[in-house]
């Protein structure tokens, strides 16, 4: 077998979502758990560093989210000075983007955190349960060509529950 | 007299739409009415005013109370039971009969109950029915008959129902004057506030008022819409839960049949308002007795005219506005009762069979006989207060006001409007908002200290504000008469047929407090969960043992507060479901799934014993992907693989693979698995599927809360690897062809080894050499995104050399010829360690593991051995759990079988079992207890393994 | 459901955390006595009042904590982290609905 390995998503069957909304499949992004170092992010928050995403998921870990190169660059320039430690969780993780006017609305559906603005705004990262899937919240909402951001949700959690969780957003996003 | 309702004529009050009229049936009669009527308004306009009969007697019943309350009104609806025919509205092609009747509503026999009533008194069901035991059966069949309640159609389709989250600042529980004013109030201060209504329309008691009243309402809802208030109608508050977590029941939401909002709320203002009390008195229960509020809403709403010869017994204004609503709709007013100067009636009687029963006359207090068709009581208040008790709060009767009122509520939980007292439109509607204002102002300072303690809110503005102190004016109390029961004895709880005699009855044979007597009589534990019978049941028991009713006090209520479907509760389901990266390839082979926890795993593809047959003849690959895996960093790894396995760790070398048993503290088995050292401060551990996430939970409490200080970083990798297995005497072979990086001789990888290394143009794959099959083979974990490339590569790779996949089933039956014990399979929730038989791996000269001092008293005692079992007959698989009993004759079990299995390679059955030691020595014949009743002997091996025990082929 | 004040999240619903029953501490395995092993195993003060309970963060950030609640009354206290002093950083009730804070 002489074909080159090509990365599978676990979401084996993206289908669009309904309506207003739109459901995209990130999961190839690289994904790298940073434990120990010293990154001024803090915990709850997320900070984009050029094309990475740098998000404070836990007390002393960070998640860092990106293309390949740009995470390694990033890594690569990390105070870890101490008891740190790096782990590629690209493939552990599944990561999907959820965005639209009423994409707190649709996840009110399946989530029990307080998304308003003033407890989930923009840049907020939370460790919460999502259509009963333990899942790493990012509320990073899209800003394109000058118009106005658009709410926008990002999910990342077990690879295995791959079509299962897109299956379940999807359905949320139903009644909108 | 025969009687017939009739509608009125139009009216600007109603809200029935006469320009959309609706067709409907009634126990097979089509009848017409209007779009806005209810069930029961729209019956009683085509001249029916039974709707079936009462729960135990079978008395034909009426309407009473007209509303969602009303305990005589329920109906099938289509395939839908114990429909409340006073708020349900009514809908083109509806098909509505009466329940608990038979052969029909006007000919139950069932009625027949009522002559043998005397058997039939509360609490009956402990009494009669008992003896002898050996007719229960019977008893059981014939009061299944006679239960209430609709039907139920098991071949009804399924409904949609759906669930939300909420967080508002304020909810509101009933949308009266006082409780829309309080949501403008909160909303305007800049709460978020929810507006929750259980009737159709907003406006309580205004809707049935005047024409002022109506305008007022209209005008309070255009403001709560335009201040953004989330306006729920048809819905309830159904209970009040820790730190104001509510359930708000969403009827007929418009994607779904219900909807069930789980909502934190930072206030509860609960405006409940108040529901009438019905009359206790001799024929309370005739068609014909009616509350005030019933007649008023029927006259007002519904245009209907409720009777044509009135008497009206009244103590208050709702009956003295009854008294000119009915004079407005051309009802005859026969006498007017005027319940303030001490008059009362004394007893009613009707006439009448089958649906033409109906009142007939009245007998007043000082013996006067009128008669009348009609009977309207207007006797008294009570206030739902359930919310609140369901916020802790016990309710305080005022004999005064003839009422109860709220005791003390929490801070986060406030009440208004009827419930705690009266007033004018303009007083309730004060009260409502100054408890609104207020209610945004605490909701404000929860808000602000939310945000200042969470991690991920927006920063605060400023200091936390001052927690408002509650200054509300308080409405003051009319005084009321007390008026629960006349001289007579009559109906308390409608729906289950308990009279206040009923209720001295119970009292005098010691049922005497009042939990008791409700549990004994079961009055209030009908479907209106006491809002219409609990005060009269709690002054009727006051007056048998010559008690105040304060008391006597009342009963706790809990949620629900109205009754809520099955379909509610559980119908919106989340059910995760996992899979590996080669599902795709399990699914195109028609492969046997099954459920493994939350993952579906490939239990065969064809026949699991070919499948065992050929891994141990050619190769053959298994997706393992479930197994636990965790990474390991830091220099303090050794130290928590020793705290956590019963062996030694500490001089794991790099590429190095150990087995460990871990234990709980009790010294039971927790779990088992593989570690291997990758690097210097890098160890992969692997667990039992089932115990991934629980192995994971249970290191990081280790390390967080005993160990701090220990310098180690865990992160789950159990789906990050897809893992796949390839086992057979041809494996190496086919590893050297997808392999690069590695040398796979026996020399360079030996047993119980790892190396990392390129599998099919992959890098960063990790290799394994262990081996659960007991045959020669690899592990690998593959990059999950890789994973089914690696798959196919294989599977290309091996054609010539016997390749093919081999499932659950397959690995299961090759691991049990090897002995290979599961935990949890062969070791259940009281083995511990030393019932493996693995006692060499149980180090007690450590300085300490997780269990050890249980494991080392274990070992001082006897305990369970898992031991190999051979049947004598090696056809016969006995099936798993089968009891080992002492001797062919005993009935004393002395163990049983944990895992059973033919084996295609040694052509017999093969089981593990747990013995106790008596019976645990090589060559011990046992007696086996099969599920059928037969006993079968078998013997105890020599080795756990049945096949290849001293592992040359593991080792090759 | 219980709004319960994880010390790094802030207040999230008990269905969030995992909770671990009444705080205990562990005897030294190489010298207790199987009465004293067992004590630590199976029972419990269960107190009717203050209690000082552990609660992990499952959905969250994963971190175990201490949490002092009254059984009776469900008033709460400050929660403590592993590491920090045993003691209770006030003693007044410090429930975030509550009046007084």
């Amino acid at each position: 077998m002489a074909d080159a390995p090509v990365f599978q998503s676990p979401i084996t069957n993206p289908t669009p979502a309904k309506g207003s909304l739109t459901l995209t499949d990130e999961s190839e992004l690289t994904k790298v758990s940073v434990r120990g170092a010293h990154i001024a992010v803090s915990f709850g928050t997320c900070e984009q560093r050029g094309d990475v995403l740098v998000v404070g998921s836990r007390p002393d870990e960070w998640t860092l989210l990106g293309p390949a190169d740009a995470v390694a660059a990033v890594v690569s320039g990390l105070d870890l000075s101490g008891f740190a430690s790096t782990t590629d969780i690209t493939h552990s993780r599944l990561m999907i983007r959820l965005t639209g006017d009423d994409a707190a609305r649709a996840m009110e559906k399946a989530c029990g955190i307080d998304l308003s603005d003033a407890m989930t705004p923009n840049g907020a990262a939370v460790g919460a349960s999502v259509a009963k899937v333990t899942c790493d919240v990012v509320r990073d909402d899209v800003v394109s060509d000058g118009r106005e951001a658009v709410r926008s949700y990002r999910f990342l959690a077990d690879r295995s529950f791959g079509q299962y969780f897109w299956d379940a957003l999807r359905d949320c996003t139903a009644e909108f | 007299m025969s009687f017939v309702s009739i509608r009125l004529p139009s009216a600007g009050s109603e809200v029935i739409d006469r320009a959309r009229p609706v067709t409907f049936s009634w126990n097979g009669k089509k009848l017409k009415a209007f779009t806005g009527d209810t069930i029961a308004s729209a019956i009683l306009a085509n001249g029916d005013h039974i709707f079936g009969r009462s729960m135990k007697y079978h008395r034909p019943r009426g309407v009473l109370t007209a509303d969602f309350w009303d305990p005589n009104l329920f109906v099938q609806v289509d395939d839908e039971p114990n429909v409340r025919a006073a708020h349900r509205l009514v809908e083109n092609g509806m098909k509505v009969t009466s329940q608990n009747v038979w052969p029909s509503l006007k000919y139950d026999v069932k009625a027949a109950n009522g002559l043998v009533g005397r058997f039939l008194t509360a609490g009956f069901y402990y009494k009669t029915f008992m003896k002898p035991a050996k007719l229960w059966p019977a008893y059981e069949r014939i009061l299944a008959r006679f239960a209430p309640g609709g039907e139920v159609d098991l071949d009804t389709p399924h409904g949609y129902y759906d669930k939300r989250y909420a967080h508002p600042d304020v909810v509101v529980a009933g949308a009266g004057p006082a409780g829309l004013a309080a949501a403008i109030a909160a909303a305007r201060a800049g709460a978020s506030v929810m507006l929750v209504e259980h009737e159709h329309q907003v406006g309580g008691h205004l809707l049935w008022g005047s024409d002022d009243d109506r305008a007022a309402a209209a005008g309070m809802l255009t403001d709560a819409r335009n201040l953004g208030v989330e306006i729920l109608t048809n819905s309830t508050v159904t209970g009040r839960y820790e730190d104001n977590w509510l359930g708000i029941l969403q009827r007929n939401h418009h994607i779904a049949e219900e909807r069930l909002i789980k909502a934190r709320a930072k206030m509860l203002i609960v405006a409940g308002g108040l529901i009438e009390r019905p009359y206790v008195f001799a024929g309370n229960d005739i068609p014909g007795v009616m509350t005030s509020g019933a007649v008023r809403r029927l006259i007002t709403m519904y245009g209907i005219k409720p009777g044509t010869r009135a008497v009206v017994l009244t103590a208050n204004e709702s009956g003295d506005a009854a008294v000119a609503d009915l004079e407005r709709a051309g009802v005859e007013i026969a006498e007017v009762v005027d319940g303030r100067t001490g008059a009362f009636v004394r007893s009613a009687e009707g006439s009448g069979r089958g649906t033409n029963h109906r009142l007939s006359a009245v007998t007043l207090s000082d013996g006067t006989k009128i008669d009348a068709d009609l009977l309207v009581t207007a006797v008294g208040w009570t206030a739902p207060t359930s919310l609140l008790n369901m916020s802790g709060d016990r309710p305080v009767y005022d004999p005064a006001a003839a009422r109860f009122f709220p005791g003390k509520t929490p801070d986060n939980v406030l009440a208004t409007g009827g419930m705690v007292g009266d007033g004018t439109h303009d007083q309730l509607v004060a009260h409502g908002a100054a408890t609104g204002t207020l209610a945004a102002g605490r909701a404000a300072v929860v808000q602000h200290r939310l945000q200042a303690a969470t991690a991920r809110a927006a920063a605060v503005d400023g200091p936390e504000p001052d927690y408002p102190e509650d200054l509300r004016t308080p409405l003051g109390r009319d005084p009321h008469p007390a008026l629960f029961r006349s001289t007579t004895h009559g109906m308390v709880d409608y729906s289950e047929d308990v009279s206040s005699k009923d209720l001295f009855g119970a009292a005098a044979e010691g049922f005497d407090s009042v939990e008791l007597i409700k549990r004994f009589t079961t009055a209030t534990m009908g479907p209106s969960q006491g809002k219409l019978e609990t005060v009269n049941t709690v002054a009727v028991l006051a007056e048998a043992r010559g008690e105040t009713i304060a008391e006597v006090g009342t009963t706790v209520w809990r949620p629900p507060y109205a009754p809520i479907t099955l379909g509610a509760l559980g119908g919106r389901v989340f059910e995760p479901v996992r899979v590996s990266s080669i599902q795709s390839y399990h699914e195109s082979k028609g492969a046997t799934p099954i459920l493994a926890g939350q993952w579906i795993r490939p239990e065969h593809y064809d026949d699991p014993q070919a499948e065992v047959t050929n891994t141990r003849t050619n190769v053959g690959i298994t997706d393992v992907t479930p197994l636990g895996k965790l990474d390991l960093k830091g220099p303090d790894v050794p130290k928590l693989l020793s705290l956590l396995y019963t062996n030694k760790w500490m001089q794991l070398p790099i590429g190095g693979v150990r087995y460990g048993i871990m234990c709980a503290e009790d010294g039971v088995v927790l779990d088992d698995g593989v570690t291997a050292r990758l690097g210097d401060e890098h160890y992969l551990m692997t667990t039992t599927s089932s115990g991934a996430g629980g192995v994971w939970n249970w290191i990081e409490n280790w390390l967080q809360t005993e160990h701090p200080d220990w310098q180690v970083h865990v992160t789950p990798v159990t789906t990050g690897f897809t893992s796949i297995n390839v086992a057979g005497p041809n494996s190496r072979k086919l590893m050297g062809r997808v392999v690069a990086g590695v040398d796979l001789s026996n020399e360079a990888f030996p047993y119980m080894n790892v190396r990392t290394g390129t599998v099919a143009g992959v890098d960063d794959c990790v290799m394994w050499r262990i081996g659960f099959t007991g045959e020669l083979s690899y592990e690998i974990q593959v990059p999950a995104g890789y994973g089914l490339h690696v798959w196919e590569a294989l599977l290309a790779d091996g054609k010539d050399l016997g390749i093919a996949p081999f499932g659950l089933e397959a690995q299961r039956v090759m691991r049990l010829e090897k002995g290979h014990f599961i935990v949890g399979q062969d070791t259940d929730g009281l083995s511990k360690a030393p019932t493996t038989g693995m006692t060499g791996l149980l180090k007690l000269d450590k300085d300490d593991w997780t269990g050890m001092p249980e494991v080392k008293w274990a070992l001082e005692g006897d305990y369970p051995h898992i031991v190999a079992i051979q049947p004598t007959d090696p056809n016969c698989v006995p099936e798993e759990a089968c009891q080992i009993l002492r001797g062919p004759e005993s009935n004393e079990i002395v163990g049983r079988i944990t895992s059973s299995r033919y084996s295609p390679t040694l052509n017999r059955s093969i089981c593990l079992g747990q013995l106790s030691p008596e019976f645990a020595e090589a060559g011990t014949e046992l007696t086996v207890l099969l599920v059928n009743g037969e006993r079968v002997t078998a013997k105890v091996m020599k080795h756990h393994a049945h096949f290849d025990p001293e592992g040359e082929r593991l080792r090759g | 459901m219980l709004l319960v004040p994880c010390p790094n999240c802030g207040p999230r619903s008990s269905q969030d955390l995992t909770y671990g029953g009444e705080s205990h501490s562990r005897p030294d395995p190489k010298t207790a006595t199987p009465e004293e092993w067992r004590t630590y195993l199976y029972l419990r003060d269960n107190p009717s009042g203050w209690l000082v309970e552990t609660w992990y963060c499952s959905s969250g950030c994963r971190r175990w904590f201490k949490l002092e609640r009254h059984t009776l009354t469900g008033e709460l206290r400050d929660p403590i982290l592993p590491g920090s002093k045993t003691g209770v950083a006030s003693d007044e009730a410090t429930n975030i609905q509550g009046g007084t804070k």
